[in-house]
């Protein structure tokens, strides 16, 4: 194999290992966002959104410095979403290559402009803190196509291939494999992310690496530190001109003269020096008579016009209703379900932080984290909600703020995250067995690992019924993915109540509010126990349940006992 | 134990045994339970200090486990380890009685004994901190395993059912030889105790809807008349006697083990020796028990009952 289908094979197998222990327990000591950290575009997109130096993104730094020295050898050997282009276009393109004529940089170069006005709408969005790095970073689209939509399917493939398989691990004495339970997940959209994916592997049709030459914004930060880099292509004098390398170039970075190269566009994959007949390319040593092409620019009229129409996006975002900040109004709009993970940044702030990548939705351990479609307007899109009818946040976990590569979602310990109030339940009394059909029913509270569901009695009802007791609420949702009515839940999360700090202490906050979260059984929710610290919070008020002992059904005794 | 009445069939038997055995017909069994039926007591309660001791004792006293387990003979075994809490708290079966029940399995000559629950806990944490899978570790042939996946359930019919009239049961359960029951005695805050009748749930792909969409105590009963086990050997080392079935709740040690083919019986005798929520109960005055021997499940009627009483 060559070399650098070897690191290309390598760094897509630490990708995918990487994302895949991107999930509860978090592997101390891995950081599973690593390759996040890596992408130029979101390093310089989100510091400029920010106005910071964001430390986790200091690798990216090392990237964009390496093209001084290499050009753009990240795209040709590191990136994951290069690399599985290339794999794409393996099946997808016949193995005829175009002729000569048609490969070259100068036939090719049409389209080259694309991805440095791209650059330039996304940093002009930035400079008014609007983030549009999530449309087009290429670690943050291929981390969605494999976290949110290729994901899921591979679990359905490993539960279906055990099935299969059974009788062979019985017969070989591997009863234990048999049981194996592979998580079956569901994802919100993952529709729409395979569809943009397949989009960008079918402009290889037009051109091989169309997403690279022309479009991918990180691509285009790499190549313009790559003008001259201090390894390039160089071709000696005995060049026959036979033209084989314009035509075996997966970037067309050759010009008409195979002599001559646009170096922002070579990928250093040195296939040109392999396959030449008469030895005459190399990248490294003594470089006499080097012919270099100029590579296509977008005119500066087109990056002013570009950059304009980044302004303009943002200044349209931020007068939009989702991302509404200082200036403007005092706080922004979320939708009523729109259940930010715990941890999360204050929206105007969280959007201007989050990358969309959909780490922390893969890594969900309940798979109630979601990625949004529309609901949190046209820029909201891929970023995360809990969808509390379909599941609960686990009490101990915290893996989203773990993974999260820009910190949208705060890295907390647990004790804080556990006091990060991210909405409120309330009941729905028309929808609720108990208040509604006056029947026997107590899930939410029995589930509640909060104790946050009172069972009190009322007149004109045989059975006690449910009330939230808010200040214990934390809005994690167990009782509404458990309420046993169908359809909408009897008892559903609002954002009501909940508590967003860029910084400080939730505890404290918490304290300072008088909330008092407390969990009755610290494994209620089926994740590891001891790691909530029950100790260090505030102790419960003593519960009153409103109803006298003698009143209690069956003289206080379960259900299943006859009294006598 | 009647030896006399038997001992010219015993003869018989032990000739014809010999001469199957020398013509290498191998598996002709040398007791035939048939024969012995009549003779074993309906029930054994086994005393003493040592988990292991006293499980194996037990299920001598009921006539041995060869009553049940033929050699080549499949068992699974529903022990409780639904909840990630250690033997101590009473939410989970005793590590060591499970473990000696699959010894005494194999030793009877099964080739396959599987230790199965669907967990209710992070299944690691059941597994790991409920210690039956490393107490199991060291019986050969043995498989501690929590089974989840709905490809390992297949749907089964109910004849007579009350309530609920077809259930996903596990696979391996229905293709099992032998099924034993092995329940911690413990209370529960809806069927108000759970034993062998209402640990067979575990054995259930949506257990949650016997809660929700039917009367769970009739609900148990269609389960236990599918799903009937051959062995009950339930571990009263200690008891849950409040805030089952998870706990944290009051365990009290009893020191004992009783071993039945009736799962009435022995859930009957578990109701009636221990202490629930601070009071002593009638076994009829629990619901599931009251449908199962209505329902000619079993007998509750204990004072009836042949009972041998032993010490390990």
């Amino acid at each position: 194999m060559r070399f650098q289908r070897i690191i290309q094979t390598l760094s897509l197998a630490t990708f995918l290992g990487l994302l895949l222990y991107a999930a509860h327990p978090y592997p101390d000591g891995l950081v599973t966002d690593f390759f996040l950290r890596l992408d130029p575009l979101i390093a310089v997109g989100t510091m400029v959104t920010v106005r910071g130096v964001l430390t986790d993104l200091l690798p990216a730094v090392v990237v964009i410095l390496c093209a001084l020295l290499v050009g753009r050898i990240f795209c040709g050997h590191i990136c994951p979403m290069g690399t599985t282009i290339d794999l794409g276009e393996s099946v997808l393109l016949s193995r005829k290559k175009a002729p000569s004529k048609a490969s070259s940089y100068e036939a090719t170069s049409r389209y080259r402009p694309l991805k440095y006005l791209l650059l330039a709408i996304i940093l002009g969005a930035a400079t008014l803190s609007v983030s549009l790095v999530y449309l087009a970073s290429p670690i943050s689209l291929i981390t969605r196509l494999y976290g949110l939509s290729l994901y899921g399917a591979a679990c359905l493939g490993a539960d279906a291939a055990l099935e299969a398989v059974a009788p062979l691990l019985s017969a070989l004495g591997l009863r234990e494999l048999a049981y194996l339970q592979v998580p079956q997940r569901a994802f919100a959209a993952n529709l729409f992310v395979v569809a943009l994916f397949a989009g960008i592997l079918l402009a290889a049709l037009v051109q091989p690496r169309f997403w690279c030459r022309n479009l991918c914004p990180a691509g285009a930060i790499l190549a313009i530190f790559s003008r001259r880099p201090l390894i390039r292509r160089h071709v000696g004098e005995s060049c026959t001109a036979c033209r084989r390398c314009i035509r075996e170039c997966p970037t067309g970075a050759i010009g008409d003269d195979p002599c001559t190269t646009v170096h922002s566009e070579c990928i250093v994959c040195l296939r040109c020096q392999e396959i030449c007949p008469e030895n005459a390319i190399s990248f490294f040593g003594a470089r006499t008579g080097e012919k270099n092409l100029k590579p296509e620019n977008p005119g500066r009229r087109a990056v002013v016009i570009a950059a304009g129409t980044g302004l303009l996006a943002g200044a349209m975002v931020r007068t939009g209703f989702g991302n509404t900040r200082r200036g403007n109004r005092e706080h922004s709009y979320t939708g009523p379900t729109l259940i930010r993970p715990p941890g999360t940044m204050p929206e105007a702030d969280f959007l201007s932080l989050c990358v969309r990548c959909g780490e922390c939705v893969k890594a969900c351990p309940t798979n109630t984290l979601q990625p949004v479609w529309l609901e949190a307007g046209l820029d909201g899109i891929f970023t995360p909600k809990l969808h509390t009818r379909w599941a609960a946040c686990a009490v101990q976990c915290h893996a989203c703020g773990e993974v999260c590569p820009t910190n949208a979602i705060r890295r907390l310990p647990l004790v804080e995250k556990n006091h990060a109030k991210i909405g409120t339940a309330w009941i729905v009394r028309q929808n609720c067995l108990v208040w509604e059909q006056d029947k026997k029913c107590l899930v939410c509270d029995e589930v509640c690992p909060y104790n946050a569901v009172s069972f009190q009695a009322v007149p004109d009802h045989k059975n006690a019924v449910p009330f939230v007791v808010e200040n214990r609420c934390i809005g994690c949702g167990w009782c509404e993915s458990k309420c046993p009515v169908q359809g909408s839940a009897a008892i559903r999360v609002n954002v009501i109540g909940e508590i967003r700090l860029a910084s400080g202490s939730y505890r404290e906050r918490a304290k300072e509010f008088g909330l008092v979260f407390r969990t009755k059984d610290n494994r209620i929710d089926k994740l590891a126990p001891g790691t909530f610290d029950n100790q260090s919070v505030s102790p419960a008020p003593k519960q009153d349940t409103g109803r006298p002992a003698e009143e209690k059904p069956n003289g206080g005794l379960p259900p299943g006992f006859i009294a006598e | 134990m009647e030896l006399r009445k038997d001992r010219r069939e015993f003869l018989k038997k032990g000739l014809l045994g010999t001469a199957a055995l020398l013509t290498g017909a191998s598996s002709f069994s040398l007791f035939d339970t048939e024969a012995w039926a009549e003779n074993y007591p309906d029930m054994a309660i086994a005393r003493g200090n040592d988990p292991a001791a006293i499980t194996r004792s037990a299920v001598n006293a009921l006539g041995g486990i060869k009553r049940f387990v033929k050699p080549g003979n499949r068992v699974v075994i529903k022990p409780n380890m639904s909840f990630g809490s250690k033997p101590g708290e009473g939410s989970n079966t005793n590590p060591q009685v499970v473990a000696e029940v699959a010894r005494l399995c194999h030793e009877a000559g099964a080739v396959g004994v599987s230790v199965l629950d669907n967990v209710l806990h992070s299944p690691e944490d059941c597994l790991s901190m409920s210690g039956i899978p490393a107490a199991c570790r060291k019986v050969p042939n043995t498989v501690v395993a929590n089974v989840a996946a709905r490809r390992l359930f297949s749907s089964v019919k109910v004849p007579h059912a009350r309530e609920v009239s077809s259930m996903e049961v596990i696979k391996d359960v229905l293709e099992a030889d032998v099924l034993i029951a092995v329940p911690v005695g413990k209370s529960h805050s809806s069927s108000g105790v759970s034993l062998s009748m209402k640990g067979m749930m575990g054995l259930i792909y949506d257990r949650g809807s016997f809660h929700t969409r039917y009367d769970l105590h009739n609900a148990i009963v269609d389960m236990v008349s599918l799903l009937k086990p051959h062995l009950v050997v339930i571990d009263g080392t200690r008891i849950l006697s409040t805030g089952g079935p998870g706990g944290p709740g009051k365990v009290i040690p009893l020191n004992l083990v009783i071993a039945s083919a009736d799962m009435v019986a022995a859930d009957a005798q578990m109701v009636a020796l221990g202490t629930w929520y601070g009071r002593k109960f009638k076994p009829d005055q629990v619901r599931h028990i009251r449908i199962a021997a209505a329902r000619k499940l079993g007998r509750s009627d204990l004072e009836n009952l042949k009972v041998v009483n032993v010490s390990a």
